[in-house]
């Protein structure tokens, strides 16, 4: 993990500009800002920007990505640097083991099989056993993804009627919808799945690894970049379902926080504000690492994930997707 | 480590200086700069310096310790500095 910089988290709409070889940020109110070069990492825009050719050359030069999302919160896109760590040992290995249906699948279904155990984790209920149990006998039979994305959205379901058990009336689900979503709750899982993505790609791009040769999603319908999805899932349950519960019972989101139309929602200017706030002190959160015999942050145990499927593709290292051991 | 960097140079280098400590470290009032740094990047920023000023003439003065924990700051008055990451 790169050693200084900081994530920064652009909430209101503003004017990206390079001054002294360094960032100025300038909102409609107050004076401009001025960020250290050396000191970011990358650029989270959650509302309109202005940037120009020579800001972002210079972002380039000192290897800074800006992930950029959409008013609800999806994943619009990501300005990065020239492929600077590229390495063709990595990619071929990478390539050979997704190109096997065998070694795929194997992976694929740890994957699913993790991501439900956090799930059961960060939901902290019996109520989701017997869906899990269901999961668990079914997921050996799965001879290809589709089945076992099949079984994995019937675990969700159960799972978000679940959570909704544990939240207030207004910031219920009801049944996933995205694109756009249509109340608070969906709302707030959009933006924290968007966000927990932007993080795993940034951790991709710090590696060696090819972003769009996955294992678990399909990546022939569309062009995205399927190992930074497979790899964002097992975390998803740790800051999506977690914060929102969290968030919930601590009555720290408003209902005021949302613009809530007909038929959609997103997050105001505040509740962005708040989001970013409180997604960037989970990420700080650190837990004991059992191997590496230190306190490791959230952020860093993303890119532990990007380095696993690294020592994979090299050293032929079984993968084991991420569980919280605390 | 933390870094707090102040700096008293003749008016004329001042603009220099200034420009390069925007690099490195955040602006927290005027001639005084502060943040977290790696080693590399602290030797780089002094190395910079060193070769803006007239050495016999300006003065530069750093203090470092090992992360913002260790120190413990009040302010009075105006609060000069940035607002922080969210902006």
């Amino acid at each position: 993990m790169p050693a200084a910089g900081r994530t920064y988290w652009l909430t209101e709409p503003c004017r990206i500009r390079r001054e002294d070889n360094s960032i100025r940020i300038e909102r409609p109110d107050g004076s401009p800002v001025h960020i250290p070069i050396t000191d970011i990492r990358d650029l989270i825009a959650f509302d309109h920007i202005d940037i120009n050719t020579s800001a972002l050359s210079l972002l380039s030069q000192n290897g800074i990505t800006l992930h950029v999302l959409d008013h609800y919160g999806n994943h619009a896109g990501h300005f990065t640097p020239a492929q600077s760590m590229a390495s063709a040992t990595v990619v071929r290995r990478q390539v050979d083991i997704t190109a096997n249906p065998q070694q795929r699948l194997t992976i694929s279904r740890s994957i699913v099989l993790a991501t439900a155990d956090n799930l059961r984790w960060s939901l902290d209920t019996d109520l989701l056993d017997p869906a899990l149990d269901q999961l668990r006998t079914a997921l050996p039979q799965c001879d290809s993804n589709d089945a076992l994305m099949g079984q994995e959205g019937n675990l969700r379901r159960t799972a978000w009627a679940v959570l909704d058990t544990q939240l207030p009336p207004w910031l219920r689900l009801n049944g996933r919808t995205r694109r756009p979503p249509t109340n608070a709750g969906n709302a707030f899982i959009s933006y924290l799945n968007s966000l927990v993505y932007a993080r795993v790609l940034t951790a991709l791009r710090s590696t060696p690894l090819h972003p769009a040769i996955g294992f678990l999603h399909s990546d022939t319908d569309r062009r995205r970049n399927t190992l930074a999805l497979d790899l964002a899932e097992p975390f998803k349950p740790l800051f999506a379902e977690r914060l929102l519960k969290r968030a919930a019972a601590q009555k720290h989101l408003k209902e005021t926080d949302f613009e809530t139309d007909v038929g959609r929602a997103a997050l105001s200017r505040n509740g962005r504000k708040k989001i970013a706030a409180l997604v960037k002190e989970e990420l700080a959160t650190t837990v004991y690492h059992r191997t590496l015999k230190r306190q490791v942050s959230y952020e860093e145990l993303i890119h532990l994930e990007a380095l696993k499927i690294v020592r994979l593709c090299l050293e032929e290292k079984t993968y084991k997707p991420f569980r919280p051991w605390w | 480590m933390f870094v707090i960097l102040v700096y008293d140079t003749a008016v004329e280098r001042n603009p220099k200086v200034l420009k390069t400590c925007r690099q490195y470290l955040h602006w927290t009032q005027r001639s005084v700069f502060q943040g977290e740094l790696s080693t590399a990047q602290y030797r780089a920023l002094l190395h910079t310096l060193e070769t803006v000023i007239d050495a016999d003439y300006d003065s530069i003065v750093t203090y470092t310790a090992r992360s913002p924990i260790m120190m413990e700051t009040n302010t009075l008055g105006v609060a000069l500095g940035g607002p922080g990451d969210i902006l």
